[in-house]
């Protein structure tokens, strides 16, 4: 395959994960702002998927419509779901060879939908959960689509390869941000707090059939973290990196395949082999930077070994 | 309102051949459609224009347009109603098209050859010299199977007897063919059973034609050699066609760094490694290939193209150096070329042409610019013309001394006044000004030209300029089988 070719499939899908953890960051906070919490705040959110300083942040921070406003259809944030679809796009666009025609032509309709401004007006004057919805389920077809049409091929490697990168990096930022919103004291007990935090990443079902003792930071961190069988955890998506890393090894490029083998096994034993007391221990702000930095340079290592074509 | 009402407010042209009525009367060939037409209502014909915008737009058969940083996407507009060519102007066309391409073929091995019809004065030597795109890059090596024209997109126009004309030969690297096949199937789509009861020939053959004819260039012999189609990337406007070719021929879509040369070998980057190249259909001009040879800032050609290209390590399509045998000045002797070549009267007649460059005839045409065209020779896509019967006398006299500057870069012809077909305009019928472009493939075994091609409209009410960059749009176009 094209490393031009490898490289547009490993973002354009690296940005189609990014918008659905957006996405649902924003519908599940939007409920959040609208219940009974004191002081909501969107700083987290904005801190974990935009680049704004705090000062400006502090300033929009908690008026709903205005961070609905700039993370969704601003033009000027270049993490805005319409920014970061639009690119998703323009990425399937230069690669449509080799995807099929359906997850193409669902692309261009995500596309058109951020697009339509009668649409997304909706989220300045009318229930943005409905119009947030209408881009999730845009979203979820991305998926079905990818899952359903698309060849097992190196291809498909390095889509999941982007997919799992980005998730692993996701729930380490959101759990970093959200806990260090706390200052990583891990006496308060919030209901609602962990609700809402689970809920984000769509973890709250599994929460309380795993703990039936009701909200514990360390059980949060467990799951978050260490469940192999929550697809938002940092582990479930570190092993599904490695698996679908795998299949690139019938490839000719012998000298990348065993330098990465090498770090992403290394992040798997780090994550897979340790319990929350040990993170705990050294740390949690220090293990969750260390997993995302190892995280970045995983993805660094394929630009350098996959990609490199200029 | 009823439809057979529409079409009684139809008015053609009495100086105008129309493709569907004949004095009132409905051609054979159209009755099919417009009785299919009279069982519909207004609104019904607006849903399915409505139903094939958005099918262009959902597949993303677009060109973006950029404007103050955003790009906006455009769809090519597409008229609902079928052009309809009978079997038998099918044959004639046919016949036309694959006379002129063999001597065409034949011309350009002999000008970077032999140039036995330069020495029989045939053609002038200054007027193939003089042509920017005659390049001596290609003087003396043989191409592979002698062809240089692959893919040929050849325009025609009826006059108002309904002649065929040829308006001008593309053998470089002529677009549209996707729209031959899109258009097709958006009429699957808003038509359905229309049209297994018309008695309609298939296009789909062309990219399993194309992908045979250029399996069979490989300098390689291996039984699967690596085909790529070299696109100038996404910010094209014909972009959508390049990847449209490559899916359905199941090649890879190239950008110019994704290749590189390595001992006048060319090799694609990719994640296993370098991998042989050995067949390039280009969608990339000539001048922009190999910055080595030619202009030296493209960033969309490859490097050291060109020597591989002449070392025989690589097939190109089609062949560099087209340009000069579509060149709108040395069209003038295309019929000589039939003649010269092939001991044949031409099949499809040259619109009568004159070339500015000789005084006698620029005088002539200086005297009637008011029912002359004038074209630059080297332009393409309704760039840099001048229709004399709509143009001011100003915009006349600023042309003429244009003109007086390089007589050899100007012809002129007198207008033709091309066929209309009826379209489906805000609720009604409305004929419009038409022409033809099917797609000629060269192989090795032979011509085959797809029955089917392009049909271009010129949308505005009047206009005789059909180029999409001109505001005009496109048809479905049908061929009938016997």
């Amino acid at each position: 395959m094209l490393s031009r070719v490898a490289d547009s499939l490993y973002w354009m899908s690296r940005y189609m994960e990014r918008t659905d953890g957006i996405l649902r960051m924003l519908r599940i906070n939007y409920a959040s702002s609208q219940d009974d919490i004191h002081e909501f705040s969107w700083k987290p959110v904005l801190q974990i998927f935009t680049y704004l300083d705090e000062e400006r942040a502090a300033t929009i921070s908690r008026d709903t419509r205005a961070v609905l406003q700039y993370m969704v259809t601003d033009k000027e944030n270049s993490n805005s779901v319409l920014n970061i679809v639009t690119r998703a796009r323009e990425n399937a666009r230069g690669v449509q060879d080799h995807i099929t025609k359906e997850l193409w032509q669902c692309l261009n309709d995500f596309y058109h939908t951020i697009r339509d401004e009668q649409l997304v007006r909706g989220l300045q004057t009318d229930d943005p959960v409905s119009i947030l919805d209408v881009l999730i389920r845009q979203g979820l077809l991305y998926y079905g689509i990818t899952d359903v049409t698309m060849a097992r091929g190196e291809g498909y490697a390095f889509l999941n390869i982007g997919k799992f990168i980005e998730r692993g990096v996701q729930a380490a930022d959101i759990l970093d941000i959200k806990f260090s919103d706390l200052e990583y004291d891990f006496t308060r007990m919030d209901t609602t707090w962990w609700k809402y935090l689970l809920l984000s990443i769509s973890g709250f079902e599994l929460y309380l059939k795993t703990y039936r003792s009701g909200f514990d930071a360390r059980n949060v961190v467990e799951q978050i973290v260490l469940n192999p069988n929550f697809p938002r955890s940092i582990l479930y998506s570190v092993n599904r990196l490695q698996l679908h890393f795998q299949r690139l090894k019938d490839d000719l490029n012998k000298e990348g395949y065993e330098k990465l083998d090498f770090m992403i096994g290394k992040i798997q034993s780090r994550v897979r082999y340790t319990t929350v007391d040990s993170i705990l221990q050294q740390g949690l702000h220090s293990f969750l930077k260390s997993v995302k930095d190892d995280l970045y340079e995983v993805g660094t290592a394929f630009n350098h070994h996959y990609f490199a074509y200029l | 309102m009823q439809t057979s009402e529409l079409l009684n407010n139809y008015n053609v042209d009495p100086r105008t051949w129309d493709e569907m009525y004949s004095s009132s009367t409905v051609r054979e060939q159209y009755k099919g459609v417009v009785d299919f037409l009279r069982q519909m209502s207004i609104e019904e014909l607006s849903k399915k224009e409505e139903l094939a915008k958005r099918l262009f737009m959902s597949q993303g058969i677009t060109f973006t347009v950029y404007s103050s940083g955003e790009g906006i996407e455009k769809i090519f507009p597409f008229d609902i109603i079928p052009r309809i060519i009978t079997a038998a102007e099918w044959t004639y066309i046919e016949e036309g098209i694959r006379q002129r391409l063999k001597a065409l073929n034949l011309f350009l091995k002999d000008v970077y050859n032999n140039q036995f019809i330069l020495k029989d004065g045939v053609v002038p030597f200054e007027m193939v010299y003089s042509c920017p795109h005659f390049l001596r890059e290609m003087h003396g090596f043989p191409v592979p199977h002698d062809i240089y024209v692959h893919i040929a997109g050849i325009d025609l126009i009826r006059d108002h007897d309904g002649t065929f004309y040829i308006l001008e030969d593309n053998l470089r690297t002529p677009s549209g063919v996707s729209y031959m096949l899109e258009n097709r199937e958006i009429t699957k789509r808003i038509f359905p059973d229309l049209i297994p009861k018309n008695n309609v020939r298939t296009v789909t053959e062309y990219p399993n034609i194309l992908h045979r004819n250029l399996v069979s260039l490989s300098p390689r012999q291996t039984a699967h050699p690596n085909i790529v189609l070299l696109t100038p990337g996404i910010y094209n406007s014909a972009y959508f066609e390049h990847t449209t070719l490559a899916r359905l021929m199941g090649v890879e879509l190239v950008e110019g760094r994704d290749l590189v040369i390595d001992n006048h070998r060319v090799y694609m980057k990719t994640t296993g490694g370098l991998q042989p190249v050995d067949v390039i259909y280009r969608r990339v001009d000539d001048h922009f290939l190999d910055p080595l040879v030619f202009q030296p800032d493209s960033m969309l050609g490859v490097a050291g193209l060109m020597s591989a290209y002449r070392k025989g390590n690589v097939a190109i399509v089609n062949a560099v150096g087209n340009g000069v045998a579509d060149d709108k000045a040395i069209y003038t002797y295309v019929p000589a070329m039939i003649r010269y070549y092939l001991n044949e009267e031409p099949i499809l007649k040259n619109v009568p042409t004159y070339q500015l460059g000789n005084p006698d005839e620029r005088e002539h045409v200086f005297g009637h610019m008011n029912e002359m065209v004038i074209k630059k020779t080297n332009e393409s896509g309704g760039y840099g013309m001048l229709m004399g019967h709509t143009a001011t006398e100003e915009e006349i006299d600023r042309y003429k001394a244009e003109i007086l500057k390089d007589p050899r870069q100007y012809i002129a012809q007198p207008i033709i006044s091309l066929s209309s077909a009826p379209c489906y305009m805000n609720g009604r019928m409305a004929p419009r000004r038409v022409d033809l472009r099917p797609y000629a493939l060269c192989g090795p075994e032979g011509i085959q030209i797809v029955p089917g091609g392009l049909t271009r409209v010129a949308l505005r009410e009047g206009s005789l300029v059909v180029n999409s960059s001109q505001g005009g749009g496109s048809k479905d176009t049908w061929v009938l089988a016997g």
